[in-house]
Parts: C-alpha cells; sequence; structure tokens
C-alpha cells in the first residue's frame, strides 16, 4: 500500500467514524432516481425539519440504493448497539409518526419493517435475507450500494475504494491486462467481449494519445442497473477506470452518461472533483508516474450512441451515427486517437478483480460468463427491482421467485430480455440460465441486464410492434437499409396490428429481415430480433391476428369494441363521467341509427349491436383506454370486433419488399 | 440570451464542445433558438451547420419552447406492457394534442404552450408504470381513471405538481457531512473501525 493511499485512508476513517456502531440513532435515506420518484426528497426534507425542530436526536445520512424499488422510499434505521433494519415504504406524510416509533425500536414501526439488515433478526423482523428478493443474490458490485453516501469520497475510502488502483499503479500494464482476461469479465452491455483482451488492443496501439471512454448510454428502456451504480457508488466507476488507463496507457477518459440520467451526471461529476481533489485523478496518481484524467460528456436522447462508434460520433460532438468498423476504436476512436470502449459496469467490476483476484472472481457465474452481474427486473411483477445475482441463476429463480411474479390472478406470457434490440422469448422458456449462450441459441439477446416479464394482457404483437417503431425512430439515417427497412417492417406490422394482415406478409417480414442483415451496424441488423421472437415464439398469437383479424389480448383499438352488458348498474353514472371522450351517451337511440354509424362493423352471432336502454357507448368516439370499465368492471364488457377484410392500400402493400 | 452567451464564455473553443454547448442553451433558455445555434457556431469557430446537425439529431433538443406545465410520457417497454399506450390515448384526446405538441390550440391553429405532451424517455422508474412526468416529477402508477382526472385538471390550468422542481435539485445543505456529524474529535482510534460494514452480505 503507498503512502499517499494509506494517509487518505487514515483520514476517510476518521470521517467515517463509528459509523458501524454509532453513539445514537443513524437514519439512512436511499436518495436515488427511484426513491425521489417515490418522494424520497420530501420525506428527507420532512425528517431534517422533525430533526431540527428537536428535541429527539439522530443522524441523517443520504445514501444511494438497495435496489429495493418497489418498496421506495426506503430507509435505514441503526440504534446504538442494534442491527440496522430498513422500512419501505414510508410516505413522506409519515415522517414525524414513523420517526417517532421507529427511534424507540421496531414496535410501532413494525409496518414499515422490511427486513434487519445483517444475519440474523432482531424484535421480531426478520433478516433481509429471509425475503425472496434478498435470498438469491451475491452482492459483489452491489456490496456497497445503499449504505454509503454516494456524494461523498471518504465514504467510499473508507469502505475500501481505490484500494485496488494504488495496487494496479505498482502493477506493469500487461499484468493487468493478463489479470483481468483471466478472470474472463466479458463486455456488460451484452457483447461480453472479454475485458482484458479489448484492453491489450489498446495497450498495443501507439500512443501517445488514448482515450478511454464509459459507456453509460444505457439506452435500452426498461434497462436501469448502470443508473443505480452510478448514483449509488460512483467511484467504483472511476477506480475501474483509472485501473483501465494504467491498464492501457491512456492518458484521458470520457464517460458518456444519457440525459436522461440527471442525478447519475450530477453525482458522477461530483465523484469527479472529489477524485482530483484527493489526487486520484490528475497527474501523478497517488504518487506514482502515472496521470489520467477524467470528464463527464452529456447525451441527448440516441438511442444508437449506446452503439460505441455512435458514441464516439456524440462524444466528438458530431451527430452520434455508427461508422462501419473496421477502424476500430482501439484503432481511430475518438479524435481519431485509438480509444476503448467500455460498459460502465464492465469498468465497475476491475477494482473486484484487482482486490480478490481472478480465481475468487471466476467462483461465481458461468464458464461462458463468469462472475456477477446486476439485472433490473419490471413489468409485471409484484417486486420490481434491481439486483445481482451469478450468471447461470435461473430466469425464473430471478422474475418468479425474487420479483415475485404476475401479481394473483394473472399468469406470465413471455420476457423480454436486452432492450429492444434483444428479442421476445414465451414464458415457457421462464427455465433459462441468465448466461449468454442458451439465449444466443434462442436469437435473442441477454443485453445489458434489463428484463421485463409481461402477463396475458399484453400482445406479443403489439410489443413487437412498439420495438419496431422504436428501432424505426431510432435508426440514425445513414444507411437506407436499416431506416428504410424498419420502415417497411413497422408498416407491415401496424397492418397486422389493425387486422388486416394478410397471408404473404410472413414471406414479407422473412425479406425485410434479410435486407436488415446487411446494415452498416448493429442496430438496422439487430432490428429483426423482435419481429423473430414473435414469430418463432407467439407464432399462434400472430397467427389469430392475421388469420382472424383477433387480438386474443384485447389490445388494439382497431380490433376490440366496448359495450354496456349491465345497464342498469349505478356505476355507470361514473363511468360515463370519466370517459375523456363523452362516449358513454345516456339518451336511447333508435336501433337503426347505431347500426348506421359504422356499416363496415357486423358483430359476431348477433343481428345488431346490442341495444341497452339508458346507456350505449359511442364507438366512433371511444379511444378504447378502458377507464369505463375500471369504475364499472360489472357493466362494461370488451368485445372482439371483426374489421371488414379489406385490400392494403397502395400506399402499404407497394411499399412492402415482397409486396406482389 | 444575454445570460447564456455570458455563460458560453466559459467553453472552450471547439467542435467536442457542441453537446455541452447545446445543453447549455437548453438549460439557459429552455430551448435552442436559432440564434443560440449562431452564438454556439460563432463562440466555437466551428459553422452554424455543424451546430445544428447534432441539434437536431438528438432528440433532447428542442427548436420550440417548452409550455408551462409539460406532461412527458413515458415510452417504455415497461410502461408499454401495463397499459402505457391507452394512457397515450387519454392524454391526447383530453389535452386535446399529440404527442409532441403544444395545447391548447386557438382558433387560429396557434399553441398557446400552457401544457403540452411529449415523449419522455424511459429512465427505470419502472416500478411506478404506468407514469408520466409532470415537470419533471414522476406521476405513478397510474390507473386508466387516474389518468382521465389529471389530464382534466392539467388542462383546467391546475397546478398538478406540488414540487415543480427537477428531482436532482436537492439542495446539499440539508445534509451533514461526515465531521459535522461525527466531529472528528468524538471518533474513535482508526485502528478500532478499519474493517468495513459487512452487512452486505446479510
Amino acid at each position: 500500500m503507498s503512502e499517499a493511499y494509506e494517509a487518505l485512508q487514515a483520514a476517510a476513517l476518521i470521517a467515517w467514524g463509528d459509523r458501524d456502531d454509532p453513539p445514537r440513532p443513524l437514519i439512512r435515506v436511499d436518495i436515488s432516481t427511484s426513491s425521489v420518484a417515490a418522494g424520497a426528497d420530501l420525506l428527507l426534507d420532512r425528517l431534517q425539519a422533525a430533526l431540527t425542530a428537536g428535541p429527539i436526536e439522530a443522524d441523517l445520512l443520504r445514501v444511494g440504493s438497495l435496489g429495493l424499488s418497489w418498496l421506495q422510499p426506503v430507509l435505514e434505521v441503526q440504534l446504538p448497539g442494534k442491527l440496522p433494519v430498513v422500512y419501505g415504504p414510508v410516505a413522506p406524510d409519515a415522517a414525524d409518526e414513523f420517526l417517532a416509533a421507529a427511534l424507540q425500536g421496531v414496535g410501532d414501526a413494525a409496518r414499515w419493517a422490511v427486513g434487519v439488515r445483517a444475519a440474523t433478526g432482531q424484535d421480531g423482523v426478520p433478516p433481509l435475507s429471509a425475503s425472496p428478493f434478498w435470498a438469491i443474490q451475491d452482492r459483489r458490485l452491489m456490496a456497497q450500494m445503499g449504505l454509503i453516501d454516494p456524494e461523498s469520497i471518504d465514504e467510499a475510502i473508507a469502505t475500501g475504494a481505490y484500494a485496488s488502483l494504488d495496487r494496479a499503479l505498482s502493477m506493469q500494464p500487461m499484468a493487468i491486462c493478463d489479470l483481468v482476461e483471466a478472470a474472463g469479465v466479458g463486455g456488460r452491455g451484452g457483447g461480453g467481449f472479454p475485458a482484458g483482451r479489448k484492453w491489450k488492443f489498446l495497450l498495443g496501439a501507439p500512443g501517445p494519445v488514448k482515450y478511454l471512454v464509459c459507456n453509460a448510454d444505457e439506452g435500452d428502456p426498461g434497462a436501469f442497473v448502470n443508473r443505480l451504480l452510478m448514483e449509488s457508488d460512483p467511484h467504483l466507476v472511476i477506480e475501474g477506470m483509472a485501473i483501465a488507463a494504467k491498464a492501457t496507457g491512456a492518458s484521458h477518459g470520457f464517460i458518456y452518461i444519457r440525459d436522461e440520467y440527471p442525478l447519475s451526471i450530477v453525482r458522477m461529476q461530483l465523484a469527479l472533483q472529489q477524485a482530483a481533489a484527493k489526487g486520484l485523478l490528475g497527474a501523478e496518481i497517488l504518487g506514482s508516474d502515472f496521470s489520467f484524467t477524467l470528464e463527464v460528456t452529456r447525451g441527448a436522447g440516441s438511442y444508437v450512441c449506446g452503439e460505441e462508434t455512435g458514441l464516439i460520433a456524440s462524444v466528438e460532438g458530431l451527430r452520434g451515427m455508427p461508422k462501419i468498423r473496421p477502424p476500430f476504436p482501439a484503432q481511430r476512436g475518438v479524435f481519431d486517437k485509438p480509444s476503448n470502449v467500455n460498459n460502465t459496469e464492465t469498468y465497475a467490476n476491475a477494482p473486484l478483480i484487482l482486490r480478490h483476484g481472478a480465481d475468487w472472481y471466476r467462483e461465481r457465474g458461468t464458464p461462458s460468463d463468469p462472475g456477477t452481474k446486476m439485472f433490473s427486473i419490471s413489468g409485471s411483477l409484484t417486486r420490481p427491482g434491481i439486483l445481482e445475482v451469478p450468471f447461470g441463476v435461473g430466469m425464473d429463480e430471478l422474475l418468479l421467485t425474487a420479483g415475485g411474479g404476475p401479481a394473483p390472478g394473472h399468469t406470465a406470457k413471455g420476457i423480454q430480455p436486452g432492450g429492444p434490440l434483444g428479442g421476445l422469448l414465451n414464458a415457457s422458456d421462464l427455465g433459462l440460465a441468465l448466461e449468454r449462450p442458451p439465449f444466443t441459441e434462442r436469437g435473442v439477446l441477454l443485453g445489458s441486464g434489463g428484463l421485463i416479464l409481461f402477463d396475458e394482457r399484453a400482445s406479443a404483437v403489439d410489443l413487437t410492434l412498439y420495438f419496431s417503431e422504436f428501432c424505426e425512430d431510432e435508426s440514425c439515417g445513414r444507411c437506407t437499409t436499416c431506416h428504410g427497412g424498419s420502415q417497411r417492417l413497422v408498416e407491415v406490422l401496424r397492418r397486422i396490428m389493425a387486422g388486416r394482415g394478410d397471408a404473404n406478409d410472413l414471406a414479407r417480414i422473412g425479406a425485410i429481415d434479410r435486407t436488415l442483415q446487411n446494415s452498416n451496424c448493429l442496430h438496422g441488423q439487430f432490428t429483426p430480433y423482435a419481429v423473430r421472437g414473435l414469430i418463432n415464439f407467439f407464432r399462434e398469437e400472430l397467427d389469430i391476428h392475421i388469420d382472424q383479424r383477433r387480438d386474443p389480448a384485447q389490445v388494439a383499438p382497431e380490433l376490440i369494441r366496448y359495450r354496456i352488458s349491465e345497464p342498469a348498474d349505478p356505476a355507470l353514472e361514473e363511468a360515463a363521467a370519466i370517459c375523456p371522450t363523452a362516449a358513454i351517451l345516456r339518451e336511447q337511440p333508435p336501433a337503426a341509427e347505431v347500426d348506421d354509424e359504422r356499416p363496415d362493423e357486423e358483430s359476431p352471432g348477433e343481428e345488431s349491436a346490442p341495444l341497452v336502454p339508458g346507456w350505449r357507448i359511442d364507438d366512433a368516439a371511444c379511444i378504447r383506454c378502458d377507464a369505463c370499465r375500471e369504475l364499472a368492471p360489472n357493466a362494461v364488457v370488451v368485445q372482439d370486433r371483426v374489421v371488414a377484410v379489406l385490400q392494403p392500400t397502395a400506399a402499404e402493400f407497394g411499399s412492402a419488399v415482397a409486396g406482389g | 440570451m444575454e445570460r447564456f452567451a455570458a455563460a458560453l464564455q466559459q467553453l472552450p473553443r471547439e467542435q467536442g464542445q457542441v453537446m455541452a454547448a447545446l445543453h447549455l442553451a437548453q438549460e439557459e433558455l429552455g430551448w435552442v433558438p436559432r440564434d443560440a445555434i449562431r452564438l454556439i457556431a460563432k463562440h466555437l469557430r466551428v459553422s452554424d451547420a455543424q451546430v445544428y446537425g447534432p441539434a437536431s439529431f438528438y432528440a433532447e433538443f428542442r427548436f420550440t419552447p417548452p409550455p408551462k406545465t409539460l406532461v412527458s410520457w413515458c415510452s417504455g417497454p415497461t410502461c408499454r406492457v401495463v397499459g402505457g399506450d391507452r394512457l397515450r390515448r387519454i392524454f391526447e384526446s383530453v389535452l386535446e394534442c399529440r404527442l409532441g405538441e403544444n395545447g391548447p390550440k386557438s382558433d387560429d391553429g396557434e399553441s398557446a404552450d400552457d401544457y403540452g405532451l411529449w415523449l419522455g424517455q424511459c429512465n427505470g422508474t419502472c416500478e411506478r408504470a404506468p407514469m408520466v412526468w409532470v415537470n419533471g416529477r414522476v406521476v405513478g402508477p397510474l390507473s386508466m381513471s387516474e389518468a382521465v382526472s389529471l389530464a382534466r385538471r392539467i388542462k383546467d390550468g391546475e397546478q398538478v405538481v406540488d414540487f415543480p422542481q427537477q428531482p436532482v435539485k436537492i439542495a446539499p445543505a440539508v445534509f451533514q457531512d461526515a465531521e459535522a456529524v461525527y466531529g472528528a474529535e468524538q471518533a474513535p482510534a482508526s485502528g478500532a473501525i478499519a474493517a468495513p460494514p459487512t452487512g452486505a452480505e446479510a
């Protein structure tokens, strides 16, 4: 350990004080994007006000997130001589009441208690590990998340941050690359390319100026592990990048953070300043002859900037359009200098490997994907959140056991892994091990860690259309193959969704898919993954859409209609009032009028639309939003609506690749 | 605009600062007007096109002023599987503007910018799906009937979010820093507390 680091750690431990065994109550409040969305900033204000007013004595500490998103706002109370207890959700309005109860011991605060953050329970509260959400986790990267103040470098150093950098500074660059390669950490953005080998490319590139880039764009909607990482333990990322810089000879680095993560940007910038002030970044780091500087670059809402060459263009201040590789970034990257791009989580693994060694690292995970991985789980779940598990854990363990699966009365229908380019999986594949090979075999991507579970209320066709629209919208426009191809794909899917698909559509989709494979970058090439998932795993549903012009999930507005089934239900009054388009009408029209309004609409198995005294729903005005059914669940029903069989219009038809 | 022009002077004169300059414009002015693009180009010594190119590429940069009340509809897939698209139809029909537009429209088609319905990108508060942001504040999970009520209140000009500030503007002053919490003189000898907390293995 270098003298410089020893001095830093001694100072940090003084600042850390007796936090492990506080002399008076210590309250840790989770302040992260997730908790603020639930009002944690207001809760903190209330707690602060209550403590300022006295006479209660306690210390308030802002921390990152444990990942218990569904329980937000989450906080933790540690009483002198007691184990820390996690509570949630604590509404801001309940701050005073909570404080009074929790500071007396669990007692009256039991209704908020989640678990004891220790190996054993206390005062009737079980340990967190008794919760299925916690039990399957192996928190290595997340070890300090939710425990330390992400805005204090002292807390990070007191818990071991930058010790690995200190060690790396005394190692040869090639030895660091070898160690990281031996650990087998793969690119966490989803590519899985061995980080150590990638670093060697940059190490071997001619200097003197080389750049590191941290891909914190996390553009996949529904994936938010990098956000938690940056908001809860930013120094882990900085340390990882500094180690990578030493290993590759890079002199400067860019942390490219998407603009949708303002708190990550603020905390990362603050962490950079603090690290520089402590001599952990800048010239002659920790008294060595190694220098490295870092800066934060803000994205501005572009999905293709998650592709490494697009990201580099964005760092350069250009339109974020991907380029054809080669040249690879290690040959010509940022400002034409050799560069290395890794995902945030990839860099964050480096300090762990330096500290514990490659063998320790490989104790977890699988041969193809060693180590642990952070996953964000959401969708039809009772416990959405962020957790860290070894690669190879079953997806069902993550989504059904830890995440709690769909709410009672609903059944899992499918999984969406890996973002818009990741594809779709049927719920029958829930048993898949979370590592890349089984996913790749099925033609889907495990991706960067987002997993979305959906139930029978969601339509696989609708989801496919959604992801295809997303890819069309986010296509950078450089190659016609991609932007034109995704447009054609969307046109075909929109038609199918509206009940106007035909038997040739699968052939058209196939032709579009083959064409998209000629796109310049992965964005175009992976755009058809969603529709492939639809065809491979939800074929029955797709066929019903095309052949019967019916949506079994009752999502497509064109294929359903709302009807009054119980005209005497008094709840209809309220339902009519909530209708955003005033489509629930009180007067009783003559029978003829009802049918004349929509000549193309014939209800199956009935002569005419049901005539209901008192109320009717105006089909033309109804936007199928379901608000009325929420308020009058026993009086409003959804029916399949058969659309007239029309030939596709020339515009829709002619543009399809295999059209005609 | 003067404040923006002054702040712009702090940036180094290079192409790599285009994004930072555009962000600065959007922060200071709320949007990116044509004059701001000229100013940036002049300061960075690049052509107007080298600024307009990126400005038009990235969804975040807006060429129209923001409305007083901004509803950002979350376009994420998690929201989508729990009814997000129905949420969009509700806001569109109640606010009488399409996604990406401001409203209400007057008779001559001009939008008054009292409120707007824009597309928001998923930022991973998916446990609150389906949701919208109102002036940057998450509102959700919303049932469809709640969404109708919320949209109507916005249309009526009601302030529906009590705390219109951006969530990140958390004043650091409310936190006691480590020294204040544990005065250095109270701290025990460092050797006694050298071990990092072990609770995480629990």
